[in-house]
């Protein structure tokens, strides 16, 4: 399966509990370019580096920090930050349903997919379909690594959707910033009214193209018959750090294609 | 009030141009970490080493690749890079309209909300805000802003306008691609599903729900500077109903929500 798993644990409602792994339901567009030393063009990689040591810090020795005053840290370990809220880490409890008509898409912050995780099939295939038919969705409050959220739950295509959702206090009022209301030209309005009748189209976003990636790729493809690629050395060991480019499929394509008439 | 103005832009279709400024709409605040050393406590810096040399490669140093296969990059050069920023303009121009309803929330990426521009003109702006409540639709627009395209929908909440950036259609990962199994469910079970949702809805009400976890961190983070002890608690992980107890726990569920 392509997707990545990015927590695991349980969506409850009642007394039913379902265990399902959350995944990424967007990806990021921009093309990844890998960050290269200019000399023998082998990729960097990250790496922490205590100033006062003046050494390489391993993974085993880095802990998170809060600065209490400045330059002064205090360190909390994950086991510290697990316990703030030790039933909503595992668990994605819905505590009410809602109706999804209802929710100003302000609200909306990052989208997932809930996946079901062995066992949880059939449980799972039943709230896709029952929150379906109702138009309803289930909210919860759920707990990753450093911060609560406030989530929404709900079926798309087949599927569940999790959408975290943004706070009402960090929802900016908006007072003041249409202008006063003055004298509303009417005839203007339906003049408007009309325009957007006739501009009415059905949402088909794959017709929208990034166009600055497109320039980017077709600069891309313009490199690759000119030039030759340029080579890594050989490391010995496979490094963790920046991670392979997350490339995007149609780029992936292009690619091949080049390749393929070279 | 509402966040300060960050960039400024007319609306454009037909015969339509209504200019206006965007503002941030939502503001999040948390409590900020940073990564020490365990046992110096001294903050770290992040450093880029080279993979092959293990040796600090200052940014002039540095160049941009991008991997063709494993190991094997064209090499890009910034000002090319650049080459490619799209060109700057004010406008925001609508392509077409959509039903509100048929926008898939998982399009949905940041809200802006729009003041009309007054040092330009005022005129346009309170029709274009009741014309699309009225109708329920929203304007499908492109623009560039601060070297970026970006695809968005213009939608009316109340009396003002915003401007909700969409993502494109290949960032959002298929469904199928999931490859979830087709598992039949009884008429029955969806029933009483249906009937214990309905008896947990409620209506929307987002602020009842506080982010209460900042706060009990933020108690934590105090009660660790003052030197005490911190009680550690495991997670709570709960026993996944069996398939063939499905039936039997919505029916339990809904003697209880009743």
């Amino acid at each position: 399966m392509a997707a990545q798993g990015i927590w695991s644990g349980t969506i409850s409602f009642s007394l039913v509990a379902i265990p399902v792994h959350l995944v990424k339901a967007v990806q990021p567009g921009r093309v990844a370019f890998r960050s290269l030393h200019n000399t023998d063009f082998s990729p960097l990689v990250r790496r922490m580096f205590c100033p006062k040591q003046e050494k390489l810090v391993p993974p085993e020795e880095i802990v998170r920090g809060y600065e209490i005053e400045p330059d002064r840290y205090l360190a909390i370990t994950d086991e510290e930050l697990e316990s703030v809220s030790p039933e909503r880490s595992r668990t994605i409890e819905i505590v009410e349903f809602i109706d999804m008509k209802e929710v100003d898409p302000i609200y909306y912050d990052h989208p997932y997919y809930l996946v079901p995780s062995k066992g949880g099939e059939k449980a799972y295939r039943l709230l896709v379909e029952v929150m379906q038919r109702t138009n309803r969705a289930g909210l919860a409050k759920f707990v990753l690594v450093e911060r609560e959220y406030l989530v929404a739950i709900k079926s798309t295509e087949g599927a569940l959707t999790l959408f975290t959702l943004h706070y009402s206090e960090e929802i900016l009022p908006d007072e003041g910033l249409a202008p006063k209301e003055g004298k509303l030209e009417a005839r203007e309005k339906n003049r408007m009214k009309n325009s957007i009748k006739e501009m009415m189209a059905d949402f088909d976003p794959g017709k929208y193209g990034n166009k600055h990636r497109e320039k980017v790729m077709n600069l891309l493809q313009q490199k690759m018959t000119e030039h030759a690629l340029v080579e890594a050395p050989a490391v010995e060991e496979e490094e963790e750090g920046e991670g392979p480019a997350d490339l995007v499929a149609t780029l992936e394509n292009i690619m091949r294609e080049v390749k393929k008439s070279r | 009030m509402a966040g300060r103005a960050i960039w400024k832009g007319i609306i454009h279709f037909g015969e339509t141009n209504v200019p206006v400024k965007l503002h941030t709409a939502v503001k999040e605040e948390r409590i900020q970490f940073h990564l020490l050393h365990r046992t110096d406590h001294v903050r770290l810096h992040q450093q880029m080493l080279c993979a092959h040399e293990k040796i600090p490669v200052p940014a002039e140093a540095q160049t941009k690749g991008f991997e063709v296969e494993a190991g094997k990059y064209i090499i890009v050069d910034p000002a090319e890079l650049e080459q490619t920023i799209p060109g700057s303009s004010r406008m925001i121009e609508v392509h077409e309209f959509v039903k509100s309803e048929q926008l898939d929330s998982r399009f949905l990426d940041r809200v802006y909300s729009l003041e009309a521009d007054l040092d330009i003109n005022a005129a346009g702006y309170n029709e274009l805000a009741g014309a699309l409540q009225e109708m329920s639709v929203a304007g499908l627009c492109t623009w560039t802003m601060r070297k970026r395209s970006y695809f968005g929908a213009l939608q009316a909440s109340g009396r003002t306008l915003r401007l909700n950036t969409l993502r494109y259609a290949d960032e959002v990962i298929s469904v199928q691609s999931l490859e979830l199994q087709e598992i039949p469910v009884s008429e029955k079970e969806l029933k009483i599903a249906g009937d214990l949702i309905s008896q947990l809805t409620a209506p929307f009400q987002p602020q009842k729900f506080e982010n209460e976890h900042q706060h009990r961190l933020q108690e934590l983070i105090e009660k660790k500077a003052r030197g005490e002890k911190v009680v550690l608690l495991r997670p709570r992980i709960l026993q996944p109903t069996a398939s063939d107890k499905l039936l039997q726990a919505l029916e339990a569920s809904l003697k209880k929500a009743a």
